[in-house]
This record gives structure tokens, sequence and C-alpha cells, in this order.
């Protein structure tokens, strides 16, 4: 169970301040937009990768795909606690969060790694 | 009260009967599930650029589409509710804006839901709709 590593208490405060935060950097995801002028222009291959190859945007969308990761995957995790209890349940709940939050993160990582380094196919 | 108790988790569920807390319940548990399958999707659309420009342009002509514009939007509102609601949870987590600890008198009027609470709730809607209006009009360039 998750309480056998760390409070509840301290998972909400977690929860909350992931929150927080992601919220003022999906600001500057989306600010970033408008900086091609139209949505359209934004979405064009060779502008995302320009915004790829800018570090500190790069590590503005990975310190985003950590925090959404945690709060979201932390989020199903209660609202699945919420319907059902039981210490096998709340084991395979926690730990099955916790696997499909490390999975999100490596391969939204993998593709911020490559896409920064130009690692694109042509 | 029989036919109450009866109801089980379907009674707890009904958000016609608590009021506008409950269905604020329902729709942060919704709109918060839906998120995170949108953010999964996002991550998985934006990988496709590893493959070319090829694979990009295909994979954006899926969401450049009516529906696609329509998905869009919703994410866009329930972003917004998920954010407005979950400031507003937090506060009241933190203790305010409850009232006074008082005598639990008839009716039994809980003093937590409270006219602050619900007036944060129907902003929180309300503001998601105005977003969901503005992403309509920078998506068809309007």
């Amino acid at each position: 169970m998750m309480s056998s590593i760390m409070r509840e208490s301290h998972i909400m405060k977690i929860h909350y301040l992931t929150a927080l935060v992601a919220v003022g950097f999906v600001i500057i995801h989306i600010m970033i937009r408008f900086t091609h002028g139209s949505f359209a222009n934004s979405l064009e291959f060779e502008s995302v990768i320009a915004n790829y190859k800018s570090i500190p945007y790069a590590v503005v969308l990975e310190a985003m795909l950590i925090l959404i990761s945690v709060h979201g995957f932390n989020g199903l995790r209660i609202i699945l606690l919420e319907l059902k209890q039981g210490n096998a349940y709340e084991r395979a709940v926690t730990y099955g969060c916790l696997a499909a939050m490390i999975a999100l993160i490596a391969y939204g990582s993998r593709t911020i790694i490559m896409a920064s380094m130009g690692m694109v196919e042509a | 009260m029989d036919k109450d108790r009866k109801e089980g988790i379907k009674g707890m569920a009904n958000p016609g009967r608590y009021g506008i807390e409950r269905v604020a319940y329902w729709l942060m548990r919704i709109t918060g599930l839906g998120l995170l399958f949108y953010f999964i999707g996002h991550i998985y659309e934006t990988s496709s650029l590893l493959d070319g420009k090829a694979a990009w342009n295909s994979m954006l002509e899926l969401t450049q589409t009516t529906e696609g514009h329509i998905f869009l939007t919703l994410v866009i509102g329930m972003c917004v509710f998920h954010t407005g609601n979950g400031i507003r949870l937090m506060i009241a987590q933190a203790g305010f804006g409850f009232g006074k600890p008082r005598r639990p008198d008839y009716p039994y009027t809980p003093s937590s839901l409270n006219m602050k609470n619900k007036l944060c709730i129907y902003v929180s809607i309300g503001l998601a709709a105005l977003a969901m209006m503005y992403g309509l009009g920078v998506m068809y360039d309007v």
C-alpha cells in the first residue's frame, strides 16, 4: 500500500502542489502556441521541432510531463480506492498506477529527448 | 427510508439528490479521467513527430476535423472546470469558506454547503463554457 511508503496527507500535498505548478506550465505551453501566429501555424512540423530544440522549453515540457503524470495517476488511484477497499486491491491499484505513471513518463521523455537532440526521421 | 437504504451506491451516486455539490463531485472525477486519457493520447500523438513530417501530418489530420475540434473544445472545458473546482477544493481543505461551527439544529443544514462554495462551482462551470467558446474561435480562426 502507498500508505506504507508515504502518509496519505503527504500524498495529498503532492497532489495539490503538482496541480498548482502544472497549471503554470500549461499556461506557458498554451502561450507558446500563440507566438507562432495562428493555431494551425504553431502545429507545423518545423515549428514543433524548433520548440523541442529550445532547451528551456524542452525542460518545461519534461516538467509538465512529470507533474501531470504524477497528478493524473494519483487522481486515478484515489478514484479507484473510493470505489472499493481491501489490502490486495489497494496494493494492486497503487502499484498499477505507479507502474503506468513511470511507463508514461519514460515514453514521453523519449520523445522529448530524441526530438530535442534532432533524432527525427527525415 | 427502506427505499433509500436499498439504493446503495446508486443512491450515493445520484447527482440529482444532493444539489450542485454532488454534481461538482461527479464532474471533478469525470473531467479528471477525461483529462488523463487525453494526456495519454497527447503523449502518443506527439511521439509521431519522431517518425518524420509525413507521420506528423497524418496524425495531425485526425485532429484537424470537426470531430477533432469538438473533442479539443471538450478538453478545454474539462481542463478549466477541473482547475477552477480543484482550487475551490484546495481552499476548502485548508479550512476556509466553511462558516463557523454551530449546534446542529433543525433543519440541519450543513454550514459547509454554503453559497460561497456553490458560487465557486457555478463560476467554474461558467469559466469552462467561456474558455470552450474562445477555444472554438481560435481553432476556426474566427
